[in-house]
């Protein structure tokens, strides 16, 4: 293993964040699940808990990139149900994909300007955003239901060479954000610009020559266009267009990325330990079903394990 | 020669009934569920027979919205314990989460259950998943919600509209087809909200009514309660108010109360607390019926099939508007308001789940 990827990989007091944590506990909820249920090590079952947790990974990495610098987007839960919306009108296919991208693209673009040249507090000016978008999207589609291009449907619900295609899906999304993370100068950049945050001086990346407010409209933009896949991958998974999909998607992918061991006040955090982070919510849910839990108390365990594996974690290293 | 045709003849039906199919109008579902007119296709006798004992699945499509969804699954629960065949019935709960519900009926075909009753939290939310439970051999029935695709085994439905349209032309006929109204709505781009409004528009075609105002209380009471209050302080003049749920149907009669403002015609439904205020208070009203035990008739469906009886594909429930007189004989004054009617609970579980004391 080259000496990079073993920095990248170790917690020690790297800028990794503590993304053990929540493996073991993964680890050790997938031994329970095997054998508590006989029906977990499926192959089937394993499928359905891939393509069940792709939409939250895919949405949590692009969490990632605004919270490493120290930002943080509610509007990617209405990004979500707002291309489920777009792409279900039935148009043609080769429009309405990449359309959806480059909507995305501009929402965070707006988000980014607006966080960094009228100095609004990312919480206000992405729920603003939030709003305005849930509004069109309602307008455009007041009910669920329109007809989604069939290169969508098929692109999540298939198999390729025997793997099934959300598999495909997580690796090209974590292939991509692993390049924009560790691979580019940009990576780099946002964990500068977060750790100045973290530590109070704001302007410290700046003043070492790093376009701060250039990166952190970057990191929205691409925030809010890796929450357009997730919502291709969903109006896919659905086969419609819904306005309500994406409600309080937000707070599940804040919630992975914090389970993963992403400082909530920026600098410090990882993309392996965000997919973990996603991992653990999607093991939750489907290990909660298998097992027969009541719904009555599903929402109690769900609450009480996020509890607990956050407060595993010092409220200084999450920046809570 | 008597003797032998009647000895053919009970020959005949004891081999009926002990071999043959059953018939759809064999099976009894719920009070006021008819078979629907005109097509509809049969589910052969057979066709997903099962012995015992099975285990059923069903993805409700959000237990905790509200006291009605909540009353939902305990009616299905008392239906599945009542009978012995069952040995489990896995519940869960989507939340009104599309996505969520996708994943639900995933698990439940991981699991292998031997049939799957569905409500659905949009019309479309669930047809893929439906699909493959139906691809894989598990009978799939539908209950208190509508979906676009046909891919399921048999469904229940509650109209939505009918029942928008039974308070609607009450209100017409309150009114005499002339007036202002309010109208109060459920939750923004729930099918049940735009099909319940569509309703209401049907009884309105042609009628001298005007909807003065139009909000969407979220069939919540403290929301509705805030929404009346500035709707009455805006203009006071309205001639009767149509409202999509019972709990925003009590807020607003408070807000009148409140003022000391007579009560215009307002519609409800079939909630204990609704009923309590209704005979107590005695202003114009009708009560559409949504029973709950809608998901006791989803497991008499599910169990129907695994008994391999014969079933229509599709079934109606639009029974008529309840007067203030059948309000009186459900009404119970030492349950809570948050009891629906009618109900299948048994006597000890309606007090235990509701009783005051």
């Amino acid at each position: 293993m080259k000496a990079d990827t073993l920095r990248l990989l170790s917690t020690k007091g790297s800028r990794q964040g503590m993304w053990l944590l929540p493996l073991l506990i993964a680890l050790g909820l997938a031994i329970w699940l095997s054998v508590q249920t006989q029906q977990f090590l499926n192959a089937g079952n394993l499928l359905n808990l891939v393509a069940q947790g792709m939409p939250l990974i895919i949405t949590a990495i692009g969490q990632m990139f605004v919270i490493l610098i120290g930002g943080l987007d509610l509007s990617v839960g209405s990004v979500i149900s707002f291309t489920t919306a777009v792409l279900a009108l039935d148009g043609p296919g080769i429009v309405l994909i990449p359309g959806v991208f480059v909507l995305a693209a501009l929402i965070g673009l707006c988000n980014g300007v607006i966080i960094t040249r009228f100095n609004v507090h990312p919480i206000i000016a992405t729920l603003s955003m939030q709003y305005v978008l849930l509004g069109i999207t309602r307008v455009l589609r007041p009910v669920s239901g329109g007809t989604v291009p069939d290169v969508v449907i098929a692109s999540v619900s298939g198999s390729f060479l025997g793997v099934p295609l959300p598999v495909f899906w997580g690796i090209a999304t974590i292939a991509v954000a692993w390049k924009l993370l560790y691979g580019s100068r940009f990576g780099l950049h946002l964990f500068a610009i977060g750790g100045g945050v973290a530590s109070g001086t704001e302007d410290a990346a700046h003043n070492f020559g790093i376009r701060d407010r250039r990166n952190i409209v970057l990191a929205y933009v691409i925030c809010s266009c890796f929450a357009a896949l997730a919502g291709v991958f969903l109006a896919g998974r659905i086969v419609s267009g819904d306005p309500n999909v994406g409600l309080l998607f937000e707070l599940d992918a804040i919630t992975a990325v914090a389970i993963g061991g992403t400082q909530l006040s920026g600098g410090v955090g990882s993309l392996h330990g965000t997919v973990v982070g996603a991992l653990v919510m999607a093991l939750l849910a489907n290990g909660m079903n298998l097992a027969n839990v009541s719904p009555f108390i599903q929402t109690m365990i769900k609450g009480a394990i996020l509890l607990l594996v956050v407060s595993l974690q010092s409220r200084k290293k999450m920046g809570l | 020669m008597r003797l032998l045709t009647k000895s053919i003849a009970a020959a005949i039906l004891a081999t009926t009934m002990l071999c043959g199919p059953s018939f759809a109008e064999d099976v009894f579902l719920l009070d006021g569920v008819t078979a629907r007119e005109g097509d509809n296709p049969t589910v052969e006798a057979g066709k997903y027979k099962k012995d015992g004992p099975w285990v059923i699945g069903m993805s409700h499509f959000g237990v905790n919205a509200n006291t009605w969804t909540v009353q939902v699954a305990h009616e299905t629960e008392a239906a599945a314990a009542k009978d012995p065949r069952i040995s489990k019935l896995i519940l869960l709960d989507a939340g009104f989460d599309q996505k969520k519900q996708v994943a639900d009926i995933e698990d439940l075909i991981a699991q292998k259950v031997d049939a799957i009753i569905v409500q659905p939290v949009t019309s479309t939310s669930a047809d893929a998943s439906i699909a493959k439970a139906v691809a894989a051999g598990i009978p799939v029935v539908l209950h208190t919600g509508r979906i676009e695709s046909d891919a399921y085994t048999t469904e229940i439905q509650g109209g939505a509209e009918h029942f928008g349209k039974v308070m609607g032309d009450y209100l017409v006929e309150q009114l005499g087809g002339k007036g202002n109204i309010w109208v109060l709505r459920g939750l923004a781009g729930h099918p049940e909200d735009t099909n319940r409004y569509n309703g209401l528009k049907q009884s309105l075609e042609g009628k001298d009514i005007t909807i003065i105002a139009e909000e969407h209380g979220d069939w919540q009471y403290d929301k509705a309660k805030k929404l009346c209050e500035t709707l009455y302080l805006n203009n006071p003049q309205v001639d009767g108010i149509w409202s999509s749920g019972a709990d925003m149907t009590r807020a607003c009669v408070d807000v009148f109360k409140q003022f000391g403002a007579p009560i215009p015609p307002i519609t409800g439904e079939g909630n204990n607390g609704f009923f309590g205020q209704w005979i107590a208070d005695g202003f114009k009203s009708i009560s559409a019926e949504y029973s709950p035990a809608q998901g006791a008739a989803g497991i008499r469906a599910a169990v129907a099939l695994l008994e391999g009886k014969e079933l229509k594909k599709h079934y109606d429930y639009n029974p008529a508007g309840w007067d203030v007189e059948k309000a009186k004989k459900y009404y119970r004054d030492d349950l809570s308001a948050n009891v629906w009617w009618p109900s299948e609970l048994p006597e000890e579980k309606l007090k235990e789940l509701y009783g005051k004391n």
